[in-house]
């Protein structure tokens, strides 16, 4: 990661600007990585060019969360060292208005031998920042970290859960209003993946410009209010995340169902759900607390006067494992009949539910269960993150009490 | 890049140097000790080899009427440690910040500022400890560091652009650090830190040993301190000159190569 003013002053209506950008790599057949081989080739090396971007362009206007997608290999990681400017393209230019920090990998250029407190000041350095700087963040940096004396200690003996924390909470303080994010999410422990994301959601309340790089089709539908596709080097599709997502999918032919992001909608539409909402104390909300009040808001529209339709949903882990699926007719609450549209209200006191990425299944069926008017398949996902328990395991919390009695047993 | 990105980062210049003077020595026992320890024992063999095996005589400082073989040698010896050091340092320093390099967008050229800063600690520690082992032979010579010290500033250079030059090209050809192995020896052969200048018949190799730009500056150092004298104004214009052409050279390949380090690696 690297932080960098390469910002004008000026205000602009772009935070970073792409025009034109081509970069391509040299394959070597074989590799002249020796004077001899070098000279005998005459003084070139024999080597096939590989377009790895071809003619992108795109602006980033500020306050936008931007995500990039696409499959491996279709240069996105390319493009963002270019935007980084890690690589230099071999043609076209890149902008930026903003100040800029990159984090492509957490703990790039950590020192073994140092201890955390040196490493600090060495990566935060690296990053960009100055030495005041440094010194005002310093506690904020440890604080987050949350290393208690081992910032003293060499970094080499820390455990991976230590290192990413120290690297992460560098990296977030290096305080961007332009962040560029490769997958690094992927890394650490789910509450270590939740506190960058409450970071991350922060930083977009803020107003701060961010672009993501994933092959996650669902953080990208999820957390970006613009995608684009990037296929072969060149800009696919670009637009609403979850028309471009829908677009992707579709055509990776669940290539990755992994996350089962894909909506898969059936029945025969008499009623159809619009739209979920998830309110916690009355506000829409992405993701919630452990233990908070949340109700599932279902909006419908009834195409034509329907009998006793029974509302369903179903709440799994993106494993595929359903946590509940309450519906309309076991709790009695089935309504005569339905015309026009209306809302239904899930309301879940106290969910149990631990911190992770759950799925969110919604259907409408006849009375008797056997006739479909909409199943809607991963309606939406949403996240929940650490709250009144802290357990990490299974799927719900069943609030256990624990007591430990023994003859050498103290208490801490 | 060079001079502007490094006073614009001179914070990371700085943490970089230090990090260097503080990694060197972990996991030993002496620490410190051997940068000391080192230029000692190769003190030691060369003063056995030249006074005993080929049975020469120390030359006598012009001014400082020293006749003391060690503090001669030494007096060549550090300076041109400090150049061939820093350039093998700083080769490996660029090669072994690949990861960094491939992750991260930062001035490259730190890589090699930071190990010159670093061995400039190191010499300014050694000439110190020098100076006082001139105080046994009864010879007080620590004025003499001032202009040691603008020698220093133009070695620097002259170090800086050579490492520049070499550690950009090492990411493409790793023969570099090979060759540079073997050039680093022609050039303490040829430079006269073993020998003295007019003690040698060779019309060609006193040319070398005195005008070759190590040799220059060995000359120079050797001037300074052991003979307690001045170098001469050509002297000085000579070893500026070639000092600030290779630094200009070597920052201007550095320059032409450094965008593509990321994607060589």
């Amino acid at each position: 990661m690297a932080l960098l003013d390469r910002s004008n002053g000026a205000s602009s209506d772009y935070a970073l600007r792409v025009s034109n950008v081509s970069k391509t790599f040299r394959i070597h057949q074989e590799r002249a990585s020796s004077l001899k081989a070098f000279i005998a080739a005459g003084g070139r090396n024999r080597y096939e060019e590989f377009w790895a971007l071809t003619d992108v362009s795109f602006d980033v206007e500020p306050g936008q969360a931007l995500g990039i997608i696409g499959h491996n290999g279709s240069g996105k990681s390319t493009l963002l060292k270019c935007m980084a400017g890690i690589l230099t393209p071999n043609a076209g230019n890149i902008e930026v208005t903003k100040r800029m920090a990159a984090l492509l990998e957490l703990g790039a250029g950590f020192h073994q031998e140092l201890s955390g407190r040196d490493n600090v000041f060495l990566n935060a350095a690296i990053l960009g920042m100055g030495r005041k700087e440094i010194a005002k963040r310093f506690d904020e940096i440890v604080d987050f970290a949350d290393l208690g004396q081992f910032i003293d200690n060499p970094v080499k003996t820390y455990s991976s859960g230590m290192y990413v924390r120290l690297a992460f909470a560098v990296a977030i303080n290096v305080d961007p209003e332009l962040l560029l994010i490769d997958e690094i999410l992927a890394v650490g422990d789910v509450t270590f993946q939740q506190k960058c994301m409450e970071k991350f959601v922060d930083f977009r309340q803020q107003g701060r410009t961010l672009v993501l790089v994933t092959h996650d089709a669902t953080t990208v539908r999820n957390f970006c209010d613009r995608a684009i596709w990037l296929d072969h080097g060149s800009i696919r599709m670009q637009g609403d995340p979850s028309d471009v997502v829908d677009e992707y999918t579709e055509t990776m032919l669940g290539a990755e169902t992994s996350d089962g992001a894909e909506v898969g909608r059936r029945g025969d539409g008499k009623i159809t759900i619009d739209t979920v909402e998830l309110l916690v104390g009355g506000v829409p909300v992405d993701r919630f607390h452990t233990g908070d009040d949340l109700t599932v808001r279902l909006h419908f529209t009834a195409h034509e006067p329907i009998e006793t339709p029974v509302f369903e949903i179903n709440i799994a882990s993106l494993g595929g494992a359903t946590v509940t699926a309450p519906s309309s007719r076991q709790a009695d609450r089935t309504p005569a009949r339905v015309s026009g549209s209306g809302t239904v209200d899930i309301m879940m006191q106290n969910v149990p539910l631990i911190a992770q990425r759950y799925v969110l299944h919604t259907e409408v069926t006849g009375y008797g269960r056997q006739h479909v008017y909409d199943h809607l398949q991963n309606a939406r996902t949403f996240d929940v993150v650490t709250g009144t328990s802290r357990e990490t395991g299974g799927l719900v919390t069943l609030h256990p009490t624990w007591t430990i009695v023994g003859d050498g047993v103290e208490t801490a | 890049m060079s001079i502007r990105t490094a006073l614009g980062q001179r914070n990371l210049l700085y943490l970089l140097s230090q990090k260097e003077l503080r990694t060197r020595y972990r996991k030993s026992i002496l620490g410190w000790a051997w940068s000391l320890l080192n230029p000692l024992s190769q003190m030691i063999i060369f003063s056995i080899i030249f006074l005993k095996v080929f049975n020469q005589s120390a030359p006598t400082g012009a001014a400082s009427g020293l006749d003391n073989f060690p503090l001669y040698f030494l007096s060549g010896l550090l300076p041109f440690q400090f150049f061939s050091i820093s350039v093998t340092a700083a080769i490996g320093n660029v090669q072994g910040g690949a990861s960094l390099i491939k992750k991260v967008a930062f001035p490259h050229e730190h890589l090699v500022f930071s190990i010159v800063i670093a061995q400039l600690v190191t010499i300014g520690i050694e000439l110190v400890v020098l100076s006082i082992s001139f105080l046994f032979f009864g010879y007080f010579m620590f004025q003499w560091l001032i202009p040691m010290a603008l020698l220093l500033v133009l070695i620097s250079l002259f170090t800086t652009g050579v490492a520049l030059a070499l550690s950009a090209a090492n990411v493409f050809f790793h023969d570099i650090n090979y060759l540079w192995g073997i050039v680093a020896q022609l050039m303490f052969y040829s430079s006269p830190i073993i020998f003295v200048p007019s003690q040698v018949t060779s019309e060609a190799v006193r040319f070398v040993s005195n005008w070759g730009p190590a040799g220059s500056f060995v000359r120079a150092s050797q001037r300074i301190l052991y003979d307690g004298q001045m170098p001469s104004i050509e002297r000085w214009a000579h070893i500026a000159f070639f000092s600030i052409a290779t630094f200009v050279l070597g920052a201007w390949i550095f320059n032409k190569l450094s965008p593509r380090f990321a994607e060589e690696f």
